[in-house]
């Protein structure tokens, strides 16, 4: 779990070779603890958290010390949470999609502030996601939304149980101010990070990781995220995830994925592999202006474009239907008519 | 203000390392002063495309030892001294630089040369890593082929995650008979794909591969080809120049009887 503050901060700015080959050691023996709790049990869990306490302890006072078994109970209990719904997922026949794999770095507003919110660790262990792969996708989505954003907006982060150094935060800050916004506040519950935040002079907010939300997450059914407008082009590699719906204007080129709990709308051509509805709502649609999907699939059923491909394109929506997923022309198709078929169902 | 320019594609063998060496000569024609920098630490070879291997002293792994000095380390070129080659060490491997360290030798390198081609290696691990972190601006290279489509689409947001903002596409060893007989991707084809401002279309010709071998790049030869032409067209375009695509795809005429009349629209 810690294995981030010696893991490089980033895959294109990499500086492990001038890390000591020390803490490589370490960050290579906590990846390896990571693995193991990803295929066991509970049990294995509890090693992990040794492991990671054994190497914490020469540099910690026993305050922080006691923070952050505080934060490892909690992390351990949502890990525990979340394979339980893994399996639920499995027994509805999903894909062998994982809550964890839902979240990605979101940017969002929320009572008129703009929060930058990073996954908490528990969601994305620190060692299998690393910080690179956080800050590809935090890049993504400064990039895909660039027009429509005001000059000089204020970001609060929300760094949660992530442990950010300063030079992370400065990092952080630099791409921010590429893109015209300016960080304020972060908001984490890591000692660490929050007295970094400090010396760099923003101001921080010390919140406590809420233990009743991941246990809720669960029992009682979320209502879906806002929507995600994005303007980019989705290129082979790249992948979308968000817990609503996405609406991208441009392409998803072959390679790409764009994975999405509510409907997707492709303003462009659709070439990849597109997944709406995929905590299982069968009801989610797929719209593009140009539709020659690698893959489509919704909630559970998944189907394959057809091998010939077409010689003209117009606007169509992809829909399941008793017979599996359908797609109709967009001019032909309405809302009714959907609903209609579900009820048939 | 110096150009820093990466020349990658993803996919190998799809002729990174050829436009490299002929885009550099190119540009060293237009009378830029260029820098070569070879980034393929372990698998070099544009020393060989450029005919210098046998006049190599010192790599850039030595003068990031502080072995030698960085101009001790760059082989002028004596066709051509507008141009001069930054070597790769042979034998390491792509773990001996780093990303921090390349940044270094160009922005060294930058002082004084106006135009610095960096060749990238295939792939997109540490090597890759190393080449484009100093570029401002990257030319993606590809081949009418889907694989190398495909790569190069994933390195374009790799490198648009990276911040370079600056890509354009060189599409390679393109066959107009082929293309006409719908047997191959068309530039129209890659270009929808990739949604890169193209610079330059290149056909595939025979000669490259003689020119590879001898060690004397296509631009420099006497006679001339479309490959060549292509290349300095490219390379005006660079400059800033508006340059007229070449007729690839006129289906009845050979290269000789175009190139005679590319000639005569020239005199007259």
């Amino acid at each position: 779990m810690n294995s981030d503050s010696t893991n490089s901060p980033n895959d294109f700015q990499q500086d492990s070779n001038s890390q000591p080959p020390a803490g490589k050691s370490i960050s290579k023996q906590a990846d390896v603890d990571e693995n193991l709790t990803k295929t066991a049990n509970i049990e294995v869990d509890s090693t992990d958290d040794d492991a990671d306490s054994n190497s914490i302890i020469p540099n910690a006072d026993l305050n922080s010390l006691f923070l952050y078994l505080q934060a490892n109970a909690v992390s351990t209990s949502a890990e525990s949470n979340s394979d339980l719904t893994d399996v639920n997922n499995n027994e509805l026949g999903l894909l062998e999609e994982k809550i964890n794999h839902n979240i990605q770095v979101q940017l969002k507003t929320e009572e008129g502030r703009l929060l930058l919110i990073l996954p908490t660790e528990s969601q994305v262990p620190a060692s299998e996601i690393s910080w690179s792969e956080i800050w590809q996708q935090m890049k993504q989505r400064l990039n895909g939304s660039d027009r429509l954003r005001i000059p000089n907006t204020i970001v609060h982060l929300v760094a949660q149980d992530r442990l950010l150094d300063s030079r992370q935060l400065q990092q952080l800050e630099e791409t921010l101010n590429e893109v015209q916004l300016q960080l304020k506040s972060v908001a984490t519950s890591r000692r660490q990070t929050a007295i970094a935040a400090c010396t760099l002079g923003y101001s921080v907010e010390q919140i406590q990781l809420q233990t009743s939300f991941t246990t809720d997450l669960q029992a009682t059914p979320r209502a879906l995220a806002d929507a995600l407008y994005l303007e980019m082009t989705v290129r082979s590699g790249g992948e979308i995830r968000h817990p609503g719906t996405v609406i991208i204007l441009g392409d998803i080129n072959p390679g790409g994925i764009v994975v999405a709990d509510g409907d997707i709308l492709v303003w462009g051509r659709l070439r990849g592999v597109a997944h709406a509805g995929a905590t299982g709502n069968r009801e989610c649609i797929i719209m593009a202006l140009q539709m020659e999907p690698t893959q489509l699939r919704i909630a559970d059923a998944v189907a394959r474009a057809p091998e010939k491909s077409l010689i003209q394109f117009f606007p169509e929506v992809a829909h399941i239907t008793p017979q599996g997923i359908r797609i109709a022309k967009a001019a032909d198709f309405s809302r009714n008519q959907l609903s209609k078929i579900n009820q048939s169902l | 203000m110096t150009r820093i320019i990466v020349t990658t594609s993803g996919k190998g063998g799809v002729g990174k390392t050829t436009v490299s060496a002929n885009l550099g000569m190119a540009l060293a024609k237009l009378s830029r002063q260029v820098a070569l920098v070879d980034a393929d630490f372990g698998l070099r070879n544009l020393d060989l495309l450029l005919g210098l291997e046998n006049r190599i002293v010192y790599t850039a792994v030595e003068v990031l030892a502080r072995e030698c000095r960085l101009d001790q380390a760059l082989v002028k070129d004596k066709r051509q001294p507008n141009l001069v080659l930054l070597p790769a060490a042979q034998n390491r491997t792509k773990d001996a630089v780093t990303p921090d360290q390349m940044k270094l030798l160009v922005n060294a390198l930058a002082q004084k040369y106006q135009y610095i081609l960096i060749d990238s290696p295939a792939g997109i691990e540490m090597g890759f890593k190393n080449a484009i972190a100093p570029a401002k601006e990257a030319l993606i290279v590809t081949t009418p082929e889907i694989s190398a489509v495909r790569d190069a689409d994933r390195v374009v947001g790799l490198l648009e995650a990276q911040g370079i903002k600056k890509i354009s596409l060189i599409i390679n060893r393109i066959r107009p008979a082929m293309v006409q007989a719908n047997d191959m991707m068309s530039v129209q084809d890659v270009q929808e794909l990739l949604a890169i401002p193209l610079i330059g279309v290149i056909p595939d010709d025979e000669r490259v591969i003689v020119s590879t071998n001898r060690g004397e790049p296509l631009v420099l030869s006497d006679t001339p080809s479309i490959a060549a032409l292509a290349f300095e067209n490219i390379a005006r375009r660079l400059e800033g120049q508006t340059v007229e695509f070449l007729e690839l795809d006129s289906p009845n005429d050979n290269i000789f009887s175009r190139l005679r009349k590319l000639l005569w629209t020239k005199i007259v």
